[in-house]
């Protein structure tokens, strides 16, 4: 049986004629142990999916099958707890909370479940051990460089023992020094059993994934299995065909995909990695 | 519904901006140290007048002019007994009083006052009281030098002091054998008295700024115009005192034409007026008291308010990784309750604070007691959880996606 399975799940926000269709009638389906990337131009419904399939939110329409239960019509605190006990999050700007050392981040998780408190802190710390931070517990986040911060709420996210991690562009803070590393902790976390979704708007990421899914409007316009270690094929050639005008950042991935998708030519153009650095800085001028 | 856990990490919360939460607090210490004080000043106010009068003795008959009944409206109003009396005794009463049956002793107070001149000085307060020997004996009260009046004295310019009569007008620790002016005549001290327990708002004169001299020297040197303000009598036998007191009443209102114009009460009856008035201050201090606590809820209510809205990305973490909504209602709960409670417990320090320098600064004995102290700061909690649901609600109800997009 798959461990998430979404049937004609739609979004909406907004009412009359502000309405925006966040997600149109999605279907997907996840086994247990996929290392799914999740890709597409901003505003495409990514992370609305993503807060869908964690049970952050609820589909205005269709069907959600979590572990074989339907979780469309969930209560929030019923919600909350099937948060709390199989899912893990892991947040573009890291959402540790400021007044709290790194030790008490990670524990907090546990400390909604009842755990006890010397119990909280052991595991807790053993979980800052596997993520490599240990030498860090007493620190509040803000004394963490942005890759540090990440493996604590990495931490966080692994220590309730989910079966499902959902990040949303894990590593679109961080260099891409700090962004290998999250990858490969995330990599590390996938061997041992663990179904991961990320979202990322670099191609390259994609070399850690089984499976890629595209998203444009609302929709999934592609899906592909792909193998670990190996950029999916239809990334590869986003990567590729990124034009080198200076057009705003999302058209571009837009249209690099639209092109990229089978039976399209691509014209073979290299543009590096300049494109989550650019869509960071465009990010943050936003705000 | 409140663990271990909700505690923690509604502490962790407070543990930040101490100045801030003193300020949210200010309003319930301010609260809890008024209700306290007002509370324990009339009840130390109350104790110190019961100490007074058992100091007196029970058995001793109070007869003043004016009826003052704790049941009729002018009776409510006698804190101004002592300045205002209607009515009057006179020496001619006294000998009646002495003279019913059942009564061992009586014995006048009249009062004058003014125009003492001292050796230290002229003594502008001086309250002169006309009484006769058995005074010291009646009210239980010894001398510490020399004696009190006798029946020798009586006509004769001898006085006896109070103790604080005795420093305002003469230099000498113990100014035995010394005299002074009073109407033009001059008066040797014989005696200075031990002092008197008094107490605030009580009825009685205070008798350690008084000076004693012979009921008739005060008499004839007012030409009888001094007015006699009480007659304290004493039964012969403690067992029949209400059937004493009846037939005194009896024998003054015949004396009086039939008017009932003098009232007379046992000691624990002046009490029970004295802690009506009390009560009725005390009622009305704390009243204002406990709406100051209320306004101190609601401030601690808006400044819950402000940092929900604060605290949203908080929030949207915290139910994020799995808190649900009774949990972060739990939290801010805690934080209200903390802050209220914390703020009741300053407000009894405060309080006790107040107390102590009342204690040093004035003849106030406030008496804090242990059942004030609980129910203050029972009420702030309740107060806390009261005032902190609202905003408690509000952090729970938010939608975790809205609250972890704000910032
Ligand atoms: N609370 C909301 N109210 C109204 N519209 C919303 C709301 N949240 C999302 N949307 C809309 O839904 C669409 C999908 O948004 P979403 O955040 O899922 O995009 P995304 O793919 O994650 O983009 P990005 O790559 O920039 O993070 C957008 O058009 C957005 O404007
Ligand atoms: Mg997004």
């Amino acid at each position: 049986m798959a461990l998430i399975e979404l049937k004609d799940v739609s979004k909406l926000y907004g009412f009359g004629d502000a309405t925006t269709l966040a997600l149109d009638e999605v279907n997907l389906t996840i086994e247990k142990g996929e290392f799914v990337a999740v890709m597409g131009p901003s505003g495409c419904g990514k992370s609305t999916l993503m807060n869908i399939i964690g049970l952050l939110d609820r589909p205005s329409h269709g069907n959600y099958r979590l572990d074989t239960k339907d979780v469309s019509k969930l209560r929030p605190n019923r919600a909350a707890k099937v948060r709390r006990d199989i899912i893990g999050f892991i947040f573009q700007s890291f959402n540790l909370l400021p007044r709290l050392t790194v030790l008490e981040n990670v524990a907090l998780p546990l400390a909604y479940k009842g755990r006890a408190q010397s119990k909280r802190l052991k595991q807790a710390s053993a979980m800052l051990e596997r993520v490599g931070i240990q030498s860090r517990e007493y620190f509040l986040p803000s004394q963490l460089s942005g890759g540090q911060a990440q493996c604590a709420a990495i931490a966080r996210a692994l220590v309730n023992n989910p079966k499902i991690i959902i990040a949303d562009e894990p590593t679109g803070n961080l260099d891409s020094e700090s962004s290998r590393l999250v990858m490969e902790l995330l990599s590390e976390i996938h061997k041992t059993g663990n179904t991961i979704l990320f979202v990322t708007h670099n191609p390259e990421l994609t070399r850690y994934a089984t499976r890629v899914v595209y998203m444009h409007d609302g929709s999934i316009i592609h899906d592909e299995k792909t193998a670990i270690g190996r950029v999916a094929s239809t990334a590869r050639k986003v990567l590729y065909s990124l034009p080198q005008t200076d057009e705003e950042d999302d058209l571009a991935g837009v249209s690099a995909l639209m092109k990229a998708l089978p039976s399209q030519t691509a014209t073979r153009k290299r543009s590096s990695k300049k494109k989550p650095a650019k869509k960071r800085t465009a990010k943050g001028a936003k705000k | 519904m409140l663990s271990r856990t909700h505690l923690k990490t509604g502490m962790q919360s407070l543990r930040g901006a101490k100045w801030r939460n003193f300020w949210t607090m200010f309003g319930v210490i301010v609260g809890v140290a008024s209700v306290i004080s007002a509370v324990s000043i009339g009840e130390g106010i109350k104790m110190q007048i019961g100490s007074q009068i058992s100091h007196l003795g029970k058995n001793v008959i109070t007869i003043r002019p004016s009826r003052i009944h704790g049941k009729n409206a002018a009776g409510n109003l006698s804190i101004l007994a002592g300045t205002s009396i209607t009515g009057s005794l006179s020496p001619d009463d006294v000998e009646k009083v002495q003279k019913v049956s059942g009564v061992e002793t009586a014995v006048p107070l009249s009062a004058t006052i003014g125009g003492v001149v001292g050796e230290h000085g002229s003594y502008q307060d001086g309250l002169v009281i006309g009484t006769s020997p058995d005074f010291a004996d009646l009210v239980g009260q010894s001398v510490d030098y020399g004696s009190f009046l006798s029946a020798d004295d009586m006509g004769q310019y001898t006085a006896v002091l109070g103790q604080h009569a005795a420093d305002v007008m003469f230099n000498e620790g113990i100014p035995l054998g010394h005299t002074f002016m009073y109407k033009g005549k001059e008066f040797i001290v014989r005696g200075i008295l031990s002092e008197f327990k008094t107490a605030p708002l009580s009825q009685d004169a205070n008798f350690n700024d008084a000076i004693f001299i012979p009921y008739d020297v005060s008499q004839d040197l007012t030409n009888k115009t001094a007015p006699t303000y009480e007659i304290l009598a004493k039964p012969a036998q403690a067992k029949t005192i209400d059937a004493t007191i009846a037939r005194i009443s009896g024998t003054l209102v015949k004396a009086h034409g039939g008017a009932q114009d003098v009232s007379v009460l046992r000691q624990d009856q002046t009490l029970a007026n004295s802690s009506q008035i009390l009560d009725l201050l005390t009622v009305l201090i704390t009243g204002v008291a406990a709406i100051s606590l209320l306004v101190g809820g609601i401030g601690i209510m808006n400044v819950m308010l402000v940092s929900v809205t604060e605290r949203l990305h908080e929030i949207g973490i915290r139910k994020a990784i799995g808190a649900t909504n009774r949990q972060i209602l739990g939290q801010f709960m805690v934080e209200a309750v903390a802050l209220t409670l914390g703020g009741g417990i300053i407000g009894v320090g405060v309080a006790y604070a107040i107390d102590g320098l009342l204690r040093v600064f004035t003849t106030l004995q406030p008496s804090i007691q242990w059942q004030i102290v609980v129910i203050s700061v029972g009420v702030s909690l309740v107060v806390g959880v009261l005032f902190g649901t609202i905003p408690a609600l509000k952090a729970a109800r938010k939608d975790p996606i809205e609250a972890l997009r704000s910032q």
